[in-house]
């Protein structure tokens, strides 16, 4: 459950990890921006899925804004990646307090009916989790589905694994960071409605609390790897959740950070890199 | 009016203290730790128990540990040594093996594993609710506000100062060149003979230890301390008041903490309230978040560019 | 060699992967001899440079610097020792005045640790002018004294050239490894960065050097050690290995 909604956030984001190269710590904020989104249009229309899919669009363009006006001139200049990481910091600090200017800090829920829920052994599900696990198992399939038959998800594998080279062998780098960006943003915002279908609160802060749980599992799976993201979010998903039959529940996310240090300490390459990345 | 005055005075002395120690690890040495402020907040937490005794009556419920009842420059010295020792364990986690961004992910997880523990457990420093109640550092004396504004203000200046000769001294001296190097490239630091590892354990120990006092100095003066005051938010704030100021530029961590942290955080509140309460720090925030990424586009180096090297007996480099 | 050897490389091998880039290769080093490493395209020739220098470990294999084992010991040992190297694409420190590139390279200095720059302040002030002049002296040797504040960044590929000489022999080098030191320089400038080159062995130190400019590996060594596949083909003088069938026919792609 837990898993689900990290390993939406975590392939989202490792996607443009490696693309770009870059981290981004406004991502967490798209993450909180496409639930409000959501939340709006489907106040506005009555339709749920309607939310989703215009947060999820709205958040992309949003993503795509970004690079179009920020970060494509600050990598035109040769910036350095630490530069860029302290850009999305800026960013992450305009993204959330304009959703605070827009909709306020008040907490909100979504005005969806959760039926009763189902026990299968020490697990509790409810129709919603099952619906957040399904729509993500179909999102992550249709993402697989992109990136192994599409020309376009072959050229986004080339460039994460060897930009320079993609470059040469006439990729249209600047259209696919592009894609990439639109793509990174609509995965925010879906994680974002299932993220507060999930905890049953809608506020400013939501998607940069958990902003360091999708680092979590995008580095434990090796950075630009988004197979090894969702296989990293299962883990961190789990742990948090084994965690929490056995320590105090508030405890469970300090949890899955210790795991985290601790798999960087012995494979600072993430666990399922077959080789990493050089800077 | 006078004692508002005062008051963004001596925090901002506190706060550029901070901002100075972020710079010797940033801007010097180009380690961005990512928790930079939860080495403040232990500070924060340390000062306190050490000095406060059993928990005061009459004020509501708390316990804490220690409760050593230790004299308040003692207090503050322990502060910036615990939150030195935990810097220490961070940077023997982080530094050994990673690259700069695994850094950055490795500081941010050991951030929130402390916050989440302080957050928590109540036993250790009063969970969630936090210390409050903290006594002045004038003890019993009776003081009006603008009395203890003075006070802490002087006390803050005058470490403000020992740390920022602490820093230039540093910085132009061949402790700082190596910084420097380190900072340029590892591998040539390395390759003529220096000890990078080292080097870069120190600037997160003293960089620690910065944030430790003036964590300490902070809540002796404000008198309480919950984890809201440590989000990662903060980290940022400061980061943004480094930037702004001039990387590697000692001046400029204290023109950028005053700019950033007084003028625009603090000076805010005397203007007027235009519809509802929370729009005056959400749009002070974005102007934050504009001026940062506006300075890195087209004054990357910061307000204050890098500090001129001091050649000695002959002035400085042009 | 008549010389007394000051390094000695044994049956050395490394393998980025699969690809075995140094493969056996053995040969020494005379004292104050200065020595070309010459080669085709991929003969570990850079890599075995690397080995010494201790940016990588070999997997089997000796490096004896002074008779000690110095492989694996990582940079910082090794630059301790008394070997310095230059980068096949030259490395400044890009943001820092030329004369702090040239400052930093200088062993054992003190105040280098926060406890003697704090508080030994009066015993490193005065090595600061000592530091000071000897690298102004070094710029000048090589013609940079000029530029001597600009940021290196803004130096040009053959005055980073000269900066990466007058940098290295700032640490008082025993063993230079250069790794092609007249790479992307034009002819006049050659020219001056091997009339400084003939003056190390005066001043005591021992040159290795890469590169693939015969003309000049012919005005600055006086021994070549030719590689190919991993290991050394043969030595000897310039004159000796060109007249060599092997030598030819590896360049030729055998």
């Amino acid at each position: 459950m837990t898993a689900a909604v990290i390993a939406m956030g975590a392939v989202g984001l490792t996607l443009q990890v490696g693309v770009t190269n870059f981290v981004n710590f406004a991502y967490g904020d798209f993450v909180t921006f496409g639930a409000y989104v959501t939340y709006a249009v489907d106040n506005a229309s009555g339709s749920f899925a309607t939310g989703v899919i215009c947060g999820g669009l709205a958040t992309g363009l949003l993503a795509l804004l970004c690079n179009l006006v920020l970060f494509r001139t600050f990598v035109a200049q040769k910036a350095r990646v630490i530069t860029l990481v302290i850009v999305t910091v800026g960013l992450s600090f305009i993204v959330q307090n304009a959703v605070i200017v827009i909709w306020g800090t008040g907490a909100y829920t979504y005005n969806v009916t959760i039926g009763n829920a189902l026990h299968l052994g020490p697990l509790i599900l409810t129709p919603g989790d099952l619906a957040i696990i399904g729509a993500s198992v179909v999102l992550l399939l249709g993402l697989h589905a992109l990136l192994q038959y599409t020309r376009f998800g072959k050229s986004l594998r080339a460039t994460s694994d060897n930009a320079d080279l993609a470059l040469a062998c006439g990729i249209d780098t600047g259209r696919l960071v592009n894609w990439t960006w639109v793509i990174s943003g609509f995965f925010a915002a879906v994680a974002g409605v299932a993220l507060v279908l999930e905890t049953n609160t809608l506020r400013p802060t939501v998607g940069f609390n958990e902003l360091f749980l999708f680092f979590a599992a995008v580095i434990l799976g090796g950075l630009g790897r988004p197979y090894g993201a969702m296989l990293g979010a299962l883990i961190i998903g789990l742990a948090t959740e084994i965690a929490g039959m056995y320590v105090d529940a508030a405890y469970k996310s300090a949890i899955a950070f210790a795991i985290l240090v601790l798999v960087l300490l012995f494979r600072p390459e993430g666990i399922f890199a077959t080789r990493g990345k050089t800077d | 009016m006078m004692y508002f005055l005062v008051a963004a005075l001596a925090l901002g002395c506190i706060n550029a203290i901070m901002v100075l120690g972020f710079n010797i690890q940033y801007g010097f040495t180009g380690i961005l730790n990512f928790t930079y402020y939860t080495f403040a907040a232990i500070g924060a937490y340390i000062a306190a128990v050490t000095t406060m005794g059993p928990p005061p009556q009459g004020v509501g419920i708390q316990v804490y540990i220690l409760q050593w009842s230790l004299p308040w420059p003692v207090g503050l010295l322990l502060g910036g040594l615990v939150a030195a020792a935990a810097g220490l364990l961070v940077v023997l986690i982080a530094v050994r093996r990673l690259r700069s961004d695994y850094l950055a992910i490795v500081t941010v997880s050991v951030g929130y594993i402390i916050w989440d523990v302080i957050d928590n457990y109540i036993p250790l420093f009063n969970g969630d609710n936090g210390l409050f109640a903290v006594p002045h550092i004038t003890g019993s004396m009776r003081l009006s506000s603008l009395g203890y504004a003075v006070v802490m203000l002087i006390v803050s200046a005058l470490c403000l100062g020992v740390f920022y000769l602490v820093a230039r001294r540093i910085y132009h001296s061949p402790f700082g060149r190596v910084l420097r190097a380190v900072r340029e490239d590892e591998v040539v630091a390395a390759s003529f003979g220096k000890n990078v590892f080292q080097a870069q354990v120190w600037v997160f120990v003293i960089g620690s230890f910065m944030a430790g006092v003036a964590g300490g100095l902070l809540i002796q003066y404000i008198g309480a301390w919950n984890p809201n005051a440590f989000l990662p938010l903060e980290t940022f704030v400061l980061l943004a008041a480094l930037v702004i100021g001039g990387t590697a530029n000692y001046n400029g961590s204290i023109l950028g903490a005053f700019l950033i942290i007084e003028v625009v955080d603090e000076a805010s509140r005397f203007l007027p309230t235009f519809g509802r309460p929370d729009l005056v720090g959400a749009v002070r925030a974005i102007v934050i978040g504009v001026a940062l990424i506006l300075v890195l586009r087209f004054k990357p180096g910061g307000l204050l560019a890098e500090s001129r090297v001091r050649l000695y007996g002959r002035g400085e480099a042009r | 060699m008549t010389t007394e050897s000051i390094l000695e490389i044994r049956d050395v091998h490394f393998a980025y992967g699969g690809v075995r880039a140094v493969d056996g290769c053995s040969f020494t080093v005379g004292r104050q001899a200065s020595t070309g490493l010459i080669g085709p395209n991929g003969a570990g020739k850079s890599t075995l440079i690397e080995v010494v220098a201790g940016g990588l470990r070999p997997q089997s294999g000796q490096v004896l610097f002074e008779g000690e084992d110095i492989a694996g010991m990582g940079r910082m040992g090794i630059a301790r020792r008394g070997i310095v190297r230059t980068f096949q694409l030259s490395r400044e420190l890009l943001h820092l005045p030329v004369i702090e590139n040239v400052m930093i390279a200088a062993q054992d200095q003190v105040g280098e640790n926060p406890m003697t720059a704090l508080f030994a302040a009066p015993r490193w002030r005065p090595q600061e002018t000592d530091l000071l002049q000897r690298a102004d002296e070094l710029l000048a040797w090589v013609g940079l004294e000029r530029l001597r504040y600009a940021p290196a960044g803004s130096l040009s590929g053959g005055q980073r050239r000269l900066l990466d000489i007058a940098r290295a022999l700032m640490a008082r080098p025993k063993l230079l490894l250069l790794d092609e030191p007249t790479a992307g320089v034009y002819p006049a400038l050659v020219q001056m960065i091997a009339e400084r080159l003939k003056e190390l062995p005066a001043m005591g130190v021992t040159l290795l050097m890469v590169a693939h400019n015969m003309g000049f590996v012919a005005s600055v060594c006086d021994d070549v050690v030719v590689m190919a596949q991993g290991r050394m083909l043969t030595r000897g003088s310039l004159d000796e290995v060109r007249g060599n069938r092997e030598v030819v026919q590896a360049y030729l792609g055998g």
